[in-house]
């Protein structure tokens, strides 16, 4: 486990982190978010030390984060970074035995790695001579070749096409199903939804939400209704207990009380409508994100 | 990982990656080719100058040939004779330069130019000798009392060097290694610069310091472009003494061997304290541009100490030799001089070495701080003030207490000047150095009586302050931080 105790950072006049707190779980997604600027960039160097904290402590497994963890840490930074004119397979097997680990060893784990993300015949070749997509996937195994305990990820679906961003799920997932702790920071909130297990929001350097994120979305009090339908109108407005988001020819968007029952409210949809699609939900990740995050 | 496994590793790569490189590889063979041609080249042309053609035509004394045979001997030529039925057909021979010289008659000598004043005196000799033998004979004195009366008088060449005991050559020989140490540390300074620069600008030292101290990968770096750099100075050397022994005409009996260990060990101390200064300071800089101005000052301590140390050799033992082969900076051009040519006890190079040794030590501590400092930091380019508060006032440091109180009064003390009086106190500063480099250029100038030393000094220290204050106040380059 992962914890970030009042992490306190300063740089000049603004704070970046400004006593943040929160842990990330092994076996866990953990989806890290937070607009530009919020220091989620700040709070991932700090679990590896790459920025000396003025208050606070980050730990790992109960202690503070040591040399001898953080070559069982994997990282990839935001601003992606190669030996550009190293070839892929020697820089793989060099950051690889920067962790520790014996040739033989790192050797196993890149060729393995190489050949499921697709870049097995370019193992050979410069990084510079490869495709952005091609850099982003020999960024990752940079930071899966000692096989971390801990994987931290800046953006790792920033810049991927969909087939890429799927594999890339998969990898995390199954990374994390393996006993892995994974954090990482994303914009893509429908995808952390889709994800992501545990969420933390953070905001000028504070958490603002943290937690499962069933669990989250279930206390919230709200749920939302959408319904899609054709035939006349009912009387929305006049439904008791909801009250109407928005309502356009064919769709209308409601919200509820969690304790509202979904059925009751069908019953007073008059006999003339038809509906087309009904969802019954809680808020989703973004309604939730824009509700803690100050503009 | 220990740091000195990771510097290893880093070291390594440094190597292994290079000497891949086809630019090494080309510069390698350019450098090995220049070096070969240089020896020998000169005795292949020195060695055709070595041989004489010379054409006698019309009434030649018996024993010229001969006489003339074993006078270019004496000085070192090999003489080959060439008759020629008549004077014509000998003057077409010189006109066509199969011959260097015609002798006619055994009086005259005909030369295609002016005439070649060591070949005059050869054949000149000869004609003498052969006259005198001739009138000897005619006047009844054996072959036997001529050579006694003529025997020479052993003539012995002393050559007075600058220094008692020491051969001009010993002095060449230090001149040219202490320039070769230069040009060493200066290229091989530059490639952990552009290396360290390139790690930055590309990134990539986020991912490794990660996993390593920045500790690690600055000496690493410095240790691998150090090692590939020895191997290629030794590679080189190696073809040298090759090609000079081949060609006969190597002559290292000048330099004495303790001389050339000494000679090896400032090698590597020179490098390694100029190299890890480089790495640091090149940190500074977010681009490859900005990465000439920071390291400025130090390229021009180096190529101070360089001249320093050349115009010092002609008095090893002065005051002035003595301080600078203490100080570190300038030690390693210092000292290898004052051994060849001076006469320090055993303890003052061992003494100096050590205070060398200890400040690469301090280098690593300070150096790495500025180093780990600087190198995550991306944008505009870095002023030294600015990263030495911030490494110096870092938690982790060990002598956090007093540094943190050292660290707030310059932050204290600095704030007026940078708040208030930025610009102008930047432009007082520089007016006042430049008027301390005048001052300073004008009396040693009067001192050692001579211009161009006083001007070397004058604008030397006015190049190295004004870089070293811009260097600390992020001034000049061409992005300023403005704050």
């Amino acid at each position: 486990m992962l914890e970030f105790h009042g992490a306190c950072k300063r740089f000049g006049d603004v704070a970046a982190l400004d006593g943040c707190t929160f842990a990330a779980r092994p076996g866990r997604l953990t989806g890290f978010l937070g607009p530009n600027g919020a220091g989620k960039t700040t709070a991932m160097r700090a679990a590896f030390r790459l920025v000396e904290l003025d208050g606070g402590s980050v730990t790992w497994r109960g202690h503070p984060v040591g040399d001898g963890d953080r070559v069982h840490f994997g990282y990839m930074p935001e601003e992606r970074g190669l030996y550009p004119r190293m070839r892929v397979r020697d820089q793989l097997l060099y950051l690889g035995r920067l962790c520790g680990r014996t040739a033989p060893q790192v050797a196993g784990t890149v060729d393995a790695l190489l050949d499921r993300l697709g870049v097995g015949d370019r193992a050979n070749d410069r990084v510079d001579a490869l495709s952005h997509g091609n850099q982003q996937r020999v960024q990752l195994i940079a930071a899966l070749v000692n096989e971390p305990d801990l994987l931290v990820l800046d953006e790792p679906f920033s810049g991927l096409d969909p087939l890429a961003m799927g594999v890339m799920a998969g990898l995390l997932s199954d990374l994390a199903a393996a006993g892995a702790t994974v954090l990482f920071s994303s914009h893509q909130l429908d995808l952390v939804a889709d994800l992501c297990e545990d969420v933390v929001i953070i905001d000028h350097g504070r958490v603002v939400l943290t937690g499962a994120l069933d669990e989250i979305r279930a206390a919230v009090p709200d749920r939302f209704v959408d319904v899609r339908f054709t035939g006349p109108a009912p009387e929305w407005a006049q439904l008791t207990g909801v009250e109407v988001l928005e309502s356009t020819d064919g769709h209308v968007r409601l919200r509820a009380d969690s304790r509202a029952d979904a059925g009751s409210l069908l019953s007073r949809v008059g006999r003339e409508t038809r509906i087309v699609a009904l969802s019954f939900a809680p808020p989703t990740l973004s309604e939730l994100f824009r509700r803690v995050v100050t503009p | 990982m220990s740091n000195l496994r990771a510097a290893w590793l880093v070291a390594t790569r440094e190597m292994r990656e290079r000497s891949r490189s086809s630019t090494f590889r080309i510069s390698l063979a350019i450098t090995l080719v220049v070096v070969v041609a240089m020896i020998v080249l000169p005795e292949l042309l020195l060695g055709a100058a070595r041989t004489t053609d010379i054409g006698v035509s019309g009434a030649t004394p018996g024993g010229l040939p001969a006489a003339v045979q074993t006078q270019a001997a004496g000085v070192g030529l090999t003489a080959r004779l060439h008759e020629y039925p008549t004077r014509g057909a000998g003057e077409d021979a010189v006109r066509k330069g199969q011959v260097d010289v015609l002798v006619v008659d055994g009086r005259q000598l005909e030369w295609p130019r002016a005439a070649d004043e060591r070949l005059k005196a050869v054949v000149t000799g000869a004609i003498q000798v052969v006259a005198i033998s001739e009138r000897a004979a005619a006047a009844g004195i054996s072959p036997g009392e001529l050579a006694t009366v003529m025997q020479p008088v052993a003539v012995t060449n002393v050559e007075l060097s600058a220094v008692a005991g020491r051969s001009s050559a010993d002095q060449t020989a230090t001149v040219v290694m202490t320039g070769l140490l230069l040009v060493v540390m200066s290229t091989y300074g530059a490639l952990v610069l552009t290396g360290v620069v390139e790690e930055k600008s590309s990134r990539v030292v986020e991912v490794l310091l990660a996993r390593i101290s920045p500790r690690a990968l600055l000496a690493g770096k410095v240790l691998g472009i150090g090692l590939l750099g020895l191997a290629q100075v030794g590679v080189m050397a190696l073809a040298a003494l090759i090609a000079g022994t081949a060609m006969g005409s190597l002559d290292i009996a000048t330099l004495r061997p303790a001389v050339l260990v000494w000679l090896v060990i400032w090698f590597v101390i020179g490098y390694a304290m100029y190299a890890m200064l480089y790495g640091a300071l090149g940190a500074l800089a977010s681009r490859p541009e900005d990465a000439q101005s920071s390291v400025a000052p130090t390229s021009m301590l180096m190529v101070a100490s360089y001249f320093a140390a050349f115009f010092l050799i002609a008095q090893p033992d002065s005051v002035a030799a003595r301080v600078l082969s203490f100080f570190p900076a300038t030690a390693p051009m210092m000292m290898p001089g004052r051994l060849a040519m001076g006469s320090p006890g055993w303890w003052e190079p061992v003494l100096a070495a050590v205070i060398a040794v200890a400040a690469i030590g301090l280098l690593v501590q300070v150096g790495g701080r500025l180093y780990a400092t600087a190198v995550l930091h991306s944008g505009p380019k870095l002023s030294l003030r600015d990263t030495w508060r911030t490494a110096l006032t870092a938690p982790h440091s060990p002598t956090r207490g007093f540094r943190l109180h050292a660290g707030n009064v310059w932050a204290r003390a600095t704030r007026r000047t940078t708040m208030h009086r930025n610009e102008s106190s930047y432009r007082w500063t520089v007016t006042a150095l430049m008027a301390i480099g005048v001052a300073l250029g004008v009396v040693v100038g009067v001192v050692t009586a001579d211009v161009i030393i006083g001007v070397i000094a004058g604008a030397g220290f006015i190049a190295l302050t004004v870089q070293t204050f811009n260097l600390w106040t992020g001034h000049g380059g061409p992005a300023p931080s403005g704050s």
